[in-house]
């Protein structure tokens, strides 16, 4: 898989606040690349200078082979963006807002008309297309950011925040939508998210921290590097998991101990067969990810 | 230049949608209509009254007519104005609702941007300055009908080069502002501020001299001044078919603001239209240049 997203050495400063600091990272093309940090980090900053929308200080990125300081027009028709606080005309109705974006990216007449039925059957807001905009409830509202951003067929797609605040009916919706267009068309999306369950399904991941990269992998990759696994282990009483002689806290039925890794659990389990008639080992989360290399809490648009 | 049509037609769209800011341009003609109805009709009629000689009346039917020139010469001279400075704050509440940022991430050029709202805040500043104008035209034939063909035609031309006026100073100031707060704030100051600076809530030779030396300087005056001249013309000429001295209409038309001196210097029509056009072209060309300013 060829990379279709290449970024060297870029920085970006405002006044003394060095928001992006000397970082590169590369993203392959249909994969789903999650992009991690807390408010500030220098995720919005990097996605606007992809996008074009703020002028780097140094560094490269190349999109799809091209440089953006020379190809930024042919970039932006590979990009496709939904914003974390939709950017539609609230008093316009969703035909009329999606017909002046596609507008803008020389889609008009037959072409548009074609494209916003192929949408509206996707994102299933067939009967929104008259409504007004700031009259639509969040998850509907959501919907129509996401058409918006592919109404140009790009060949990237970025979200920033898309499922924040949303109910959990239209964020399976949203997920589901973008699972199809990654299987069919082969997307790469570029996610920034709050929610560690999502990132967790990313094929790579990108922890940003005071605007440098603190840790990048893959999921399976950062929790073996960051975290330990623990193991449940149900049916036993405090003095049985004591001679273990391993960190544990005790849950609401069982005990969970923290080991290292994988191995260091599998030798526990044959050093004490006895203690181990009803376990399970589960690995670190991204939360614990994140916990670890960034010394923060990443909660939901919030961190701690 | 891809979209700019369909460009346009949302800007248009978004004004005469949003009520906010369609209602707050109309704030300065409503303020204008409110005080001419609660005084400022009677301070007009009582003045113009009042500027004949002892022994000399002017007939009441021409009293109204004048009356109703001076206030429709006045409402589309605030109108053309502030109009086009309101109904270009989309291009700030772009900004404001993230509209812009979306509008960034596509392929369009940040010229075609701003031709789209210079040319949208035009098309949208004269649908409702015409309808102003063609209200107008139907008062004044209510009250009083001294307009020639080719007043209309200039008073047309003049309610056209005014708006361009508005909407070239509007584009420029607008480009400067970023938040809800700041379009409050400009909003508010234009609106209350351009009619007394235009002369259109009171004559300006009614002002202190130095003010007055002040205003001189504002093309807006020189537009007020074409309004009146075009608006009042017939009537003048009436006056003088039924005998009145030049002298008498000559200080009737300084008055009122018919002329206008610059530094003591009387500044003709063609003049005006001078000032006007290169005012115009001037505030164009700053727009385009901090355009291309801001985007480096």
């Amino acid at each position: 898989m060829r990379n279709i997203i290449e970024i060297e050495h870029l920085s970006k400063s405002f006044g003394d606040v060095k928001a992006v600091q000397d970082i590169s990272f590369s993203v392959r093309e249909g994969e789903l690349f999650a992009f991690l940090g807390v408010n500030g980090a220098g995720k919005s900053t990097t996605i606007s200078i992809i996008c074009g929308g703020l002028m780097k200080d140094s560094g490269t990125v190349i999109i799809d082979g091209h440089t953006l300081d020379d190809n930024s027009e042919q970039i932006k028709r590979e990009l496709g963006v939904v914003f974390q606080d939709s950017v539609l005309d609230k008093s316009l109705s969703v035909k009329d807002n999606l017909e002046s974006r596609a507008a803008l990216y020389g889609i008009k007449g037959e072409a548009f008309k074609e494209r916003l039925k192929e949408l509206s059957v996707l994102l299933d807001f067939k009967d929104l297309l008259k409504r007004t905009v700031g009259k639509l409830s969040g998850g509907q509202r959501r919907r129509i950011d996401i058409a918006r951003a592919l109404l140009h067929r790009p060949k990237i797609l970025i979200l920033d925040e898309p499922t924040t605040g949303l109910d959990p009916q239209t964020r399976r919706l949203l997920w589901s939508v973008i699972s199809e267009l990654r299987e069919k068309e082969n997307m790469t999306v570029f996610l920034t998210t709050h929610y560690m369950e999502e990132a967790a399904e990313a094929d790579y991941v990108v922890i940003l921290d005071a605007g440098k990269i603190v840790a990048e992998a893959t999921p399976l990759e950062l929790k073996n590097t960051h975290t330990g696994d623990f193991i449940t282990i149900y049916g036993i009483n405090e003095t049985q998991v004591e001679l273990l002689q391993k960190p544990y806290e005790a849950i609401r039925d069982a005990y969970r101990v923290s080991v290292s890794n994988t191995a260091e659990a599998t030798e526990l389990i044959i050093a004490h067969p006895e203690i181990f008639a009803d376990y399970e080992i589960t690995k670190g989360k991204m939360d614990d990810v994140f916990l670890a290399v960034t010394g923060k809490k990443l909660t939901g648009g919030t961190e701690k | 230049m891809i979209g700019l049509g369909l460009l346009i037609k949302r800007n248009i769209k978004m004004f005469f949608k949003d009520k906010g800011l369609f209602f707050t341009s109309l704030i300065t003609p409503l303020i204008l209509l409110v005080l001419y109805i609660s005084f400022l009709g009677k301070v007009y009629r009582d003045s113009f009254a009042m500027s004949f000689p002892e022994g000399m009346e002017i007939p009441g039917k021409l009293l109204d007519a004048a009356v109703g020139g001076q206030l429709v010469s006045s409402l589309l001279a605030v109108c053309c104005v502030t109009v086009a400075c309101c109904s270009n704050m989309l291009m700030v509440q772009d900004k404001v609702t993230g509209a812009r940022k979306d509008f960034v991430v596509t392929p369009v050029k940040g010229s075609t941007l701003a031709l789209g709202y210079y040319v949208s805040t035009l098309i949208s500043t004269l649908i409702i300055c015409l309808i102003t104008t063609g209200a107008g035209f139907l008062y004044l034939g209510e009250v009083g009908w001294y307009l020639s063909g080719s007043d209309v035609v200039f008073l047309l031309l003049d309610v056209f080069l005014l708006v361009m006026f508005g909407v070239a100073l509007s584009s420029i100031i607008n480009l400067m502002l970023s938040t809800q707060g700041q379009i409050s704030a400009v909003g508010s100051m234009v609106s209350s501020m351009y009619g007394f600076l235009c002369g259109a809530y009171m004559p300006i030779s009614q002002f202190s001299e130095g003010l007055q030396k002040v205003i001189s300087l504002l093309p807006g005056t020189y537009a007020t001044s074409l309004l009146r001249n075009h608006a009042l013309r017939g009537i003048f000429e009436e006056l003088e078919a039924d005998g009145y001295p030049s002298a008498v209409i000559e200080s009737l038309r300084d008055g009122i603001d018919c002329n206008v001196y610059f530094f003591g210097e009387k500044v003709g029509l063609p003049t005006m239209y001078g000032i006007l056009g290169v005012s115009v072209a001037v505030l164009v060309g700053v727009y385009v240049v901090l355009h291309l300013v801001k985007r480096k």
